[in-house]
């Protein structure tokens, strides 16, 4: 055998012609093997999900959140308060604050903050937008805006737990996990859950990988996170010294002295070590392909505003998530951490729409240029609101009241839904838990929010915990 | 936690499990599963949630009539039995639709069955009173394991599989006891009993490390705080702790009690305040913005599901929010036992904020500790200690040796001994603080004229005010009759300064500069090497204490009781002074208190001893003895640094001694605070919700043998540590001893380890549970007993190869008719490799944690304070896996994708995922790449006569057996095909053989790289990573 021949590449095409292959077993008679070990489990290299089918009319085939980590503002976004900018620097009325809890504003005097932006209203369907965000607004009649989010959890780390997992109980899996595990994976080459990250000049917060864990689902299904140093995933680079070729060589020794272990023993994981094997070099192929840009225009980089491929920058990252839409994977996280604006909310908004604008709005139009908005949900958000009332040059953290946008995926496109009170202190119709939103995702997806399941400590483990209710007003 | 997926424990009791057979149905087996999963939910303990007033968890309440006058049982009667109507009705059915839980035929007919042969009801198995069993009649002469074991094969007509092969044994039991393979045991030969190689395994120091990462997972312990910032937290020595107990053996019970209760024992020793910190291991918080009493409930919550899961095997989470619906857990049971640890003294947030001040707290930031802490003694530390001073002797013996032996040294220190006594006569203090040519407070280096430096006639000089941002105190000094310039003394006199006034001006701080203004006018900066001071205010980053000062004298709050308040500050290299030349010295910061000022031209390695002696020392010129000759020498090289390179490197040393900080470590620890924490049954969980009863501590109310507090006598955490460990306790040992059996065969007798409730899994063997739980107890807690037991048993033994002629029979091997093939655990799939590779270092127990290679920039979206990953570059690159740096939000990659738990809660069973991942990290990790490249170069350093016999070395030392011949063919065709390759391409055999910071061996490259390829492929095998 040649070993720099080309033709060996392709694993499969390696176990029929090599000369003595795994001893006589091939890899499809180890696989069958293995299912018939857990018949559950399917092929073990390509798992298809606990749902047999779906629950409901799948809209939705793949998830793309772009998490605006920090809290964005929403009265610098999406909720227009002319009643709020009215009040600016007076006194916050007393009747709206009473008895609630604040963050770094407990004890303080607290004063109305109006926003330093105006709005507009775009499209057709009129969605007021605040003018920091000129890209977005374009897209405005295929977005809904819902702008009486609530959430339970005022602190970052834990409202980041909350609304990827629904709990702050640690080990909860993430929503990306739970697709993956009900719904399996659209591709072989790629993980199916993937997180990439980037960071403005203000209001950084840390992220954990906890928001991306699989928690007592499997591993399998955790969210792997792309680096922006060094390799995109971990340990995808071949060691120094170590070409393709001989790489290949390496794994393909290593097959066949699993594939002689599996003639002796009866044990089903050796197959399915034999298939991660294979699944790992293809991803060392498919990724560097995946993460190379060389084939987009320069048209869709400057859509996107991409200035270098790959640098990680928001910019870059939406990109990627659109190439990763392509091919198949099922969530696609974005965090671009800087929005916490406790100060400096003036400089910070405005950096941090500059930055994430006209990229949020290029995955839309891209994504719909291509025929895959309809069948890819859109959202975008942060983990909390901010308070109408000033900190400072900032403002606090809110749970009461904060917005967020879905587009595409089966979302009714060109509308809003939910509102808050006069001063945007709190949503006070049509309100959308993190429950409800998480319910609502998963219906679009074909999935009933009560029957994602996983048994742990006896529990029937859900995403919603034991609440949710899918909006189905904002549902096409 | 993780679960296994359900799929597969709903498949696995089919082999134990009646179905049809003419076997009496048992209602834990085969009724309580079913309903705890369909009916409790609406039928069972939580009365919020009930329907139609039926109660089906209690036998009395299940017969009775209901309010709508049906009988739900009728005992031995299905026929009148409301509920099997109901089960059967298929136009209304129970389970209603809208569940999505339908029963089967099978679990119907179940039903059916056991209504008809009375509706017997058990208690739960793992509540009920712990006896010992009796043996199975006939095999009293067995093993008890093997006795119980065979008793159940034999019903189902099934023989056990013959004993593993020798070496295969060797293998799993060296895996299994140490995580290491056999080879790493200077003990071990091939041809020794296998009795003698278990002794020698309990014995090894290697046991306790490997058993201490099953509990570390269980007390979620790590290295960082968890939430938000995910700050460094000091806790190693629990973690040694745990380890020392493992290998001492100490008796479960008292590690019980240590641990939830160390400090509430008579007289506790540093060893038992360590163990405490277990209480301490729960996340904590330090983000701004977040109010202490919301996390102090989340702590507490947190620690009642951490000490439920970790020595009841419980999920009492639920009951946070509500009773428990399928387990007799009350909410008032959580908030009980949350009151026991009600006293332990923590912050809810660790810093001192504007909304919520902390006293004691204040000044806090995110660079600080996570208190209370005591400091204890660390062996490894000690060690270091010890061996780092020993090598600072050495160095000094040998440098102060080079200079006797150099006549022109020597000569040059007579002439310096000379020219120091004519200096000391006029200086006995060894300084002197010279005249002030210029004293005056500038901005931005430019004077500033209208504010004064005052000077006092004793010679002190302060600001007149404190100094603002960019201001200085400049002083200009001519140092005349000071013939070089090795330390500065700045000394704080508060002679005259009354003590109130005094109080509120200390606790500032002081930063100064040092130059030399030549004659020319020219400025030379003054670099300081190293400053101390008799007492400051201490420093930290990363959570640890900087030792000495770092350009900031921050002076403490209070003076020292022993000495002047002083700090030395040596110079980076000694320099002569000429004449004319002067000593610039510039001081910022908020410091109002008199400076005294004083210049010396000697050095000394402890910048605290510098002056004082020396007069004395010096004065003695002839008839020195030998102790004095070397500290006169020792004075010369410090002062004038005759050597500069190994003046500089004994300094060096001495910085590194002053971190080892002599052995000592801080640790995390639980004080007992004087005044507890009320606990109220927090309605929902909602902390801000006041309006629930307050609770005092009482066990389970679920338990037998309860135990409350009363009006006069709160109960503590010693009390709750005494009951979990006394024979009315039954569930603990049952917990222990199920999760222990994991470790040994993959999967607990109990399959759910993290839930012995209801919704769990009655035990494949719920007899021999009980006999294993009785006899741990009975023995004292003797863990290494049961180990042994464990081990030695004709079960543990057998030969791992699963039968396929079983597989419809049991699917999951839980009648044990064979051995279970079982991944190693994250750690122990790098020590295994490291150790094969000979890489792995074992000489050391316990220390701090340490930094093996890791992706850079993995840390990224890591801030409060921003981390940067240094992996460590001397031995500690090489040590093992219980030893990693457990960074809560980002751990390790290696270490996640073997599934290692983040730790940030307890995690009583890991999951066992075969992912890409993991190949990737095989194939790619530099950890593992290096090891190749080292075990490579240990085969070829091997007399060997050809490559098949290289070849059989490296499978013995993998996976302890010799290479089956077409194993050998193939691997020698690929040793061929990579020598060629590497021949072709030299250049990448260097750069492969470049990868780790482990020395290069002196081998032939190309042959080394073709090898080290062997050696990737072997450190990749399923076999390798998997004990069988």
């Amino acid at each position: 055998m040649n070993p720099f021949n080309p033709t060996s590449l392709s694993r499969r095409s390696f176990l029929h012609q090599s000369a003595y292959g795994f001893g006589g077993l091939a890899l499809s008679s180890l696989l069958r093997e293995a299912n018939a070990a857990n018949p559950a489990l399917g092929k073990p290299d390509h798992w298809k999900g606990v749902l047999k089918q779906a629950h409901y009319p799948v809209k939705a085939k793949r998830v793309i959140f772009l998490c605006m980590a920090g809290g964005p503002s929403q009265f610098e976004t999406f909720d227009w308060k002319p009643d709020l900018k009215a009040l600016h620097d007076k006194p916050f009325p007393e009747s709206f604050t009473k008895g609630q809890q604040l963050a770094q504003l407990q004890g303080a005097e607290l004063k109305a903050r109006g926003a330093f932006t105006n709005f507009q209203k775009h499209g057709q369907s009129g969605i007021e937008i605040s003018d920091l965000f000129p890209e977005i607004a374009k897209q405005a009649d295929r977005l809904c805006v819902i702008r009486s989010m609530q959430t339970e959890q005022i602190n970052h780390d834990t409202a980041h737990a909350f609304m990827n997992t629904g709990s702050i109980i640690k080990g909860r899996p993430s929503m990306g996990s739970w697709l993956q595990y009900g719904l399996g994976s659209e591709t072989e080459d790629l993980p199916g859950f993937i997180v990439l990250t980037s960071a403005g000049k203000y209001g950084q917060q840390p992220i954990s990988a906890r928001q991306w864990s699989s928690g007592v689902l499997p591993s399998r299904f955790q969210g792997i996170q792309f680096q922006s140093k060094g390799d995109a995933v971990h340990y995808i680079g071949n060691p120094e010294g170590v070409c393709q070729s001989t790489q290949r060589q390496v794994v393909e020794e290593i097959q066949r002295l699993n594939g002689y272990l599996a003639e002796e023993q009866n044990d089903p994981e050796i197959a399915t070590r034999i298939a991660q094997y294979e699944m790992a070099f293809k991803m060392q192929t498919s990724v560097p392909e995946l993460t190379d840009f060389k084939d987009e225009s320069q048209a869709t980089l400057d859509l996107y505003g991409v200035k270098e491929p790959g640098d990680g920058s928001f910019a870059s990252n939406c990109l990627l998530a659109r190439r990763l839409a392509e091919r198949g994977v099922r969530m696609i996280q974005l965090y671009h951490r800087a929005w916490d604006h406790h100060g400096q909310i003036e400089e910070g908004m405005k950096d941090g729409a500059a930055t994430v604008d006209r990229p949020s709005a290029a995955l839309i139009e891209d994504l719909a240029q291509r025929g895959l908005l309809e069948d890819t949900l859109i959202l975008w958000g942060g983990e909390f609101g901010r308070t109408p009332m000033g900190q400072g040059s900032g403002r606090d953290h809110h749970i009461l009241s904060f917005s967020v946008f879905m587009a595409g995926g089966g979302i009714k496109p060109g509308m809003t839904w939910g509102a808050t009170d006069e001063l945007g202190y709190r949503a006070v119709e049509n309100v959308v838990s993190v429950h409800d939103l998480h319910a609502t995702m998963l219906a679009l997806l074909g999935i009933d929010h009560h029957r994602l399941t996983t048994k742990f400590q006896g529990l029937d483990v859900r995403l919603t915990g034991i609440a949710g209710k899918a909006v189905k007003e904002i549902m096409a | 936690m993780k679960a296994a997926l359900t799929l597969s424990a709903g498949l696995s009791l089919s082999a134990l499990t009646p179905g049809f057979t003419a076997e009496k149905i048992s209602f834990n087996r085969d009724i309580r599963p079913i309903m705890s999963d369909t009916c409790f939910h609406c039928h069972g303990f939580d009365a919020k949630t009930r329907e139609a007033g039926l109660r089906l968890d209690i036998r009395e309440e299940a017969i009775k009539e209901t309010e709508e006058g049906a009988l739900p049982i009728v005992p031995g009667d299905p026929g009148k039995s409301e509920i099997i109507f109901r089960i059967f009705d298929e136009s209304d059915p129970m389970p209603p639709e809208k569940a999505h839980k339908p029963f089967t035929p099978e679990q119907k007919e179940l039903f059916r069955r056991w209504v008809e042969e009375g509706a017997v009801y058990e208690p739960h198995w793992a509540y009920a009173p712990l006896l010992r069993p009796e043996l199975p009649a006939g095999k009293e002469s067995l093993n008890p394991i093997d006795a119980f074991i065979r008793e159940k094969l034999a019903q189902k007509k099934v023989s056990p599989s013959p004993e593993a092969a020798p070496q295969a044994l060797a293998r799993r039991l060296s895996l299994d006891l140490t995580g290491l393979p056999p080879h790493a045991h200077e003990f071990y030969k091939p041809e020794m009993a296998t009795g003698d190689f278990i002794d020698a395994l309990l014995a090894s120091p290697h046991f306790g490390e490997r058993f201490a990462v099953w509990w570390l997972d269980i007390a979620r312990y790590a290295d960082t705080v968890g939430f938000h910032g995910d700050q460094n937290q000091r806790i190693f020595p629990y973690r040694d702790y745990v380890i020392e107990a493992f290998n001492t053996n100490k008796r479960f019970d008292d590690f019980t009690r240590e641990q939830l209760a160390g400090d509430l024992l008579p007289k506790p020793t540093p060893e038992q305040l360590t163990a405490t910190g277990y209480n301490r291991l729960n996340m904590m918080t330090r983000e701004g913005g977040a109010q202490p009493k919301e996390y102090l409930a989340k702590y507490g919550a947190e620690r009642v599901r951490s000490v439920a899961a970790a020595w009841f095997g419980s999920t009492f989470g639920c009951a946070e929010c509500h009773d428990h619906k399928f387990d007799p857990i009350k909410a008032s049971d959580f908030y009980e036992l949350q009151s026991f640890f009600a006293d332990v003294k923590q912050w809810g947030v660790y810093s001192s904020y504007g909304y919520s001040p902390e006293p004691e707290l204040e000044g806090f930031n995110n660079e600080f500790p996570f208190p209370p802490e005591i400091e204890v003694e660390s062996p490894w530390l000690k060690k270091q200690h010890g061996q780092v001073r020993k090598s600072l002797d050495e160095h000094l013996a040998a440098s102060l040796a080079k200079l006797a032996a150099d006549p022109k040294t020597v000569a040059a220190q007579s002439a310096w001994e000379e020219k120091m006594r004519a200096y000391l006569g006029k200086n006995p203090d060894g300084g002197i603080s010279p005249a002030l040519v210029t004293h005056e407070i500038q901005k931005n280096g430019k004077p500033l004229p209208e504010r004064k430096a005052v000077l006092d006639p004793s010679g002190t000089i302060q600001p007149d005010k404190a100094l603002g941002k960019g201001e200085s105190l400049s002083l200009t000094m001519d140092p005349a009759g000071l013939p070089a310039l090795a330390a500065i003394k700045l000394q704080i006199d508060v002679s005259g300064i009354a003590p109130e006034s005094l109080k509120a001006r200390l606790g500032k701080s002081l930063s100064p500069t040092f130059s030399i203004r030549q004659p020319d006018g020219k400025i030379r900066k003054l670099p300081i090497l190293t400053a101390d001071a008799t007492a400051k205010r201490p420093l930290y980053r990363g959570g640890a204490e900087v030792p000495g000062i770092q350009g900031e004298w921050r002076l403490p709050k209070t003076l020292p009781t022993d000495s002047p308040l002083h700090s030395i500050w040596i110079v980076d290299g000694p320099v002569a002074l000429s004449t004319g030349e002067q000593v610039v010295i510039s001081i910022t910061g908020d410091n109002t208190l008199p400076l005294h000022i004083a210049l010396s031209p000697f050095g000394s390695l402890d910048a605290l001893k510098t002056g004082s002696e020396i007069s004395s020392l010096m004065t003695i010129a002839a008839d020195r003895n030998p102790d004095q000759i070397r500290e006169v020498a020792e004075l010369y090289f410090f002062s004038v640094a005759p050597d500069r390179p190994a003046w500089t490197k004994a300094h060096q040393l001495a910085g590194q001694i002053r971190e080892l900080n002599e052995g000592r470590a801080w640790t995390l620890v639980t004080e007992a605070a004087p005044n507890p924490l009320t606990v109220r049954v927090l309605p929902r969980g909602n902390w801000q919700d006041e309006t629930g009863p307050v609770v005092l501590p009482s066990t389970p109310s679920f338990l037998p043998g309860r135990i409350e507090s009363t009006a006069e006598k709160r109960l503590t955490r010693l009390d709750l540590a005494n009951w979990i460990v006394s024979d009315a306790n039954p569930i603990t040992a049952r917990a222990v001893m199920n999760r222990l059996w994991a470790q040994f065969f993959g999967t607990g007798l109990s399959a759910v380890v993290d839930d012995l409730g209801s919704q769990g899994e009655l035990p494949s063997h719920p007899e021999l549970l009980d006999w294993l739980a009785f006899e741990f107890r009975e023995s004292g807690w003797d863990m290494k007993r049961m180990i042994r037991l464990i081990v030695t048993s004709e079960t543990y033994r057998q030969s791992s190869h699963l039968r396929p002629e079983l597989k419809d029979l049991d699917p999951a091997n839980r009648l044990l008719a064979s051995q279970n093939p079982r991944r190693l655990d994250a750690e122990f799939v790098r020590d295994n490799a490291l150790s094969i590779a000979g890489l792995l270092k074992l000489e050391d127990i316990g220390g701090p944690s340490v930094k093996p290679y890791q992706p850079a920039g993995y840390y990224e979206a890591l801030q409060f304070p921003n981390r940067d990953y240094v992996a460590d570059t001397d031995s500690r690159q090489w040590r093992r896996g219980v030893y990693t740096h457990w960074q809560r939000t980002f751990l390790h990659p290696m270490m996640a994708n073997f599934d290692a738990p983040a730790r940030d809660e307890c995690a009583a069973a890991r999951t066992m995922s075969n992912t890409p991942q993991q190949a990737l990290t095989l194939l790619n990790d530099p950890a593992f790449v290096e090891a190749a490249r080292v075990f490579a170069a240990r085969l070829l350093n091997e007399k060997a006569k050809d490559d098949q016999a290289r070849l059989a070395l490296a499978f013995r030392l993998t996976v302890n057996r010799e290479p089956k011949p077409k194993e050998t063919e193939a691997l020698t065709l690929f040793l061929t095909n990579q020598r060629e390759s590497y021949k072709a391409t030299p250049k990448d055999a260097t750069k492969l053989l470049a990868t780790g910071l482990a020395p290069k061996a002196e081998l032939d490259p190309v042959e080394h790289a073709a090898w080290t390829q062997v050696a990737r492929v072997l450190l990749n095998t399923h076999e390798t990573i998997t004990r069988y």
